[in-house]
């Protein structure tokens, strides 16, 4: 790969981020700041654009590891059912109106609901002394369409009040970022990059398939088991920090795929700041369209980057995992 | 055995026709769809027509044991049909359009209160009475409310000179959605002689900027009540990330009930806990 190359993934996020961060129905102009700015920029901004990248992070570099995982280029963090799972237990947390946890509850009790069914997928999907990818995949669409029943049993019991707060959490939340948020997201997301982009070469070989794997001295079920761990992590810190996401997990590696090819010790780093950059991008566009008012983010993110990836496809004639 | 199971029929049938037919004038089984008609229906003094009310109806009282119907968005077709209506309330932003064609498909009559803003609230009182002929009750409770909402207008702070405060109404703290153009709150803030941040808004209830909010500087914010949650409590994180702002600094941060979500009889003491909220005066 081409310094050129590096240089622009590392650089065109960072501008994103930087925009995001000043620009907007109002922009912030950092050598002249007053008081209110300084707190609007320090207390909302900068926790909400590195809570959002963080997200982005996640479900992108977790979408270029479930695929290769799973052999499977429609796999995304979300197949898994761990969003559904998530979405269920906040949802119950919001319309319930639990605050046993004060502002943490419903992020934390997204990422219990995530965690357990990352969980039941992973015993669902364990044969035979390791998980198997069609196993994974279906146990996680089984699970995702139960939970997504419950969900929708529950929403339909509600009041339209609490209907509305739980949609706009499951749609994508970014309006309540923190800086009580960022450690505990960082945490999580940068643990799962790491393991994930440690074990880039095993996965590089799972993809061709276990026998080719197991001759090269990869261990394929210790390896698919760490990589699943992985991905459990990022999304379900992706989850708790601000709902659901749609598109970054699943096209955010296509996307980069095009770009670089599909060494896994690239595409995992590269889909994790397109991710990061594609969702500040997406907030920025959601706070600016009709303000004071915000839309969801997860909303724009499939707006923008549909478009963009029906595009390259049309382009490019060679597809990958 | 036959016939005494008929006679006893009979005698079960025969008194409800008869007091049916009874009837002096109007409707007299009335099912009401939204909580604001069941709490106009009540305050009109037609609470013992009523058969049939939704879930989320609970004011006043008696409501509350009324058969259900299910929700304002989601009424059950059946559960109204069984009730034998003689005309069936609706409003026309709470429940869906096509619930109304059902009904009138099954010649089930309707009538949709219009009201959306205080100003309207008379006149949808007036012509709710009409359509039930209850005229009566519905010019006293119309005409109660309109000398209310002018006593209240005349003592406002605009009547009184004051300067225009700025005012934050928020329905839900995270995320932050507050009460913006087109509603009764926004009616109520206008009325008090002050100024609703979120006027400008896109729509009736938008989920808003909390930069936004921050840069408007609210001189008053008030938070309304959800169902059966302590909103003190839940509250709480949004105030703390608003301390630079004057409602919070000056203590001018205060929690009312559900009045004004209901554009009904209630609306008055709605408005007037208001008031006394903008009233507070801040300490210098």
């Amino acid at each position: 790969m081409s310094r050129a190359k590096i240089a622009a993934l590392i650089l065109i996020p960072l501008l994103i981020v930087l925009a995001s961060l000043f620009l907007g129905p109002r922009s912030i102009n950092p050598l002249a700041l007053d008081g209110v700015e300084r707190e609007i920029l320090l207390n909302i901004r900068l926790p909400r654009v590195l809570v959002a990248f963080l997200m982005g992070a996640a479900l992108g570099a977790s979408g270029a590891v479930l695929q290769g995982v799973l052999r499977n280029p429609l796999a995304d963090p979300y197949i898994l059912g761990i969003s559904s799972g998530a979405s269920l237990t906040a949802a119950l947390g919001i319309i319930g109106g639990l605050t046993f946890l004060g502002a943490f509850t419903v992020p934390v009790l997204a990422f219990i609901g995530a965690l357990a069914t990352g969980s039941i997928v992973g015993v669902m999907g364990w044969k035979r002394g390791g998980l198997w990818p069609e196993r994974l995949l279906l146990a996680g669409v089984g699970l995702s369409f139960l939970f997504s029943a419950l969900l929708m049993l529950m929403m339909s019991i509600s009041t339209d009040e609490g209907l509305r707060r739980a949609m706009l959490w499951i749609f994508g939340d970014l309006s309540l970022s923190e800086w009580k948020r960022v450690p505990y997201g960082l945490g999580f997301v940068l643990a799962g990059i790491v393991l994930s982009a440690t074990r880039a070469k095993a996965l590089n070989a799972l993809i061709l398939g276990d026998e080719f794997a197991y001759s090269l001295g990869f261990a394929p079920h210790r390896e698919r088991f760490i990589l699943f761990v992985s991905v459990g992590l990022m999304t379900a810190a992706s989850v708790s920090l601000g709902g659901m996401i749609g598109f970054i997990g699943l096209l955010m590696p296509h996307i980069m795929r095009f770009f670089i090819g599909s060494d896994s010790r690239m595409l995992i780093p590269a889909s994790a700041l397109g991710g990061g950059a594609l969702l500040c991008i997406a907030d920025l566009i959601s706070r600016s369209l009709l303000p004071p008012m915000e839309l969801p983010a997860g909303v724009i993110t499939a707006i923008i980057g549909a478009p963009y990836f029906l595009y390259l496809l049309r382009r490019k004639d060679v597809l990958s995992i | 055995m036959k016939n005494l199971l008929f006679i006893l029929l009979l005698s079960v049938v025969l008194p409800c026709s008869v007091s049916a037919s009874e009837a002096a004038s109007g409707p007299r089984r009335i099912v009401s769809l939204s909580p604001s008609t069941t709490e106009i229906l009540y305050a009109m003094g037609l609470g013992d027509r009523i058969v049939g009310v939704t879930n989320y109806c609970d004011y006043p009282e008696e409501a509350k044991r009324k058969p259900k119907i299910g929700g304002m968005s989601n009424p059950s077709l059946e559960a109204v049909v069984t009730l034998k209506p003689d005309i069936v309330v609706l409003t026309k932003d709470g429940n869906p359009k096509e619930f109304e064609e059902l009904l009138h498909s099954l010649r089930i009559r309707t009538v949709v209160f219009f009201s959306r803003r205080v100003s309207e609230l008379p006149g949808g009182i007036r012509q709710l009475g009409s359509a039930l002929q209850a005229e009566e009750g519905a010019e006293k409770l119309a005409g109660k409310i309109e000398r209310d909402l002018q006593r209240l207008e005349a003592a406002s702070r605009r009547a009184s000179g004051a300067s225009r405060q700025k005012v934050l109404f928020i329905v839900w703290p995270e995320p932050l959605i507050v009460a913006g153009p087109g509603t009764a709150i926004d009616d109520a803030i206008t009325l008090l002689g002050d100024r609703n941040i979120a006027a400008s808004a896109a729509s009736t209830y938008p989920k808003y900027s909390l930069e936004e909010a921050i840069r408007q500087a609210p001189d008053v914010i008030a938070i309304g009540k959800g169902s059966g949650m302590d909103m003190v409590e839940v509250s709480r994180g949004l105030i703390s990330r608003m301390t630079s702002v004057p409602a919070v600094r000056y203590n001018k941060v205060c929690y009312l009930g559900d009045g004004l979500y209901r554009l009904g009889p209630r609306i008055v003491p709605g408005i007037e806990e208001l008031a006394q909220c903008l009233e507070r005066k801040s300490p210098r």
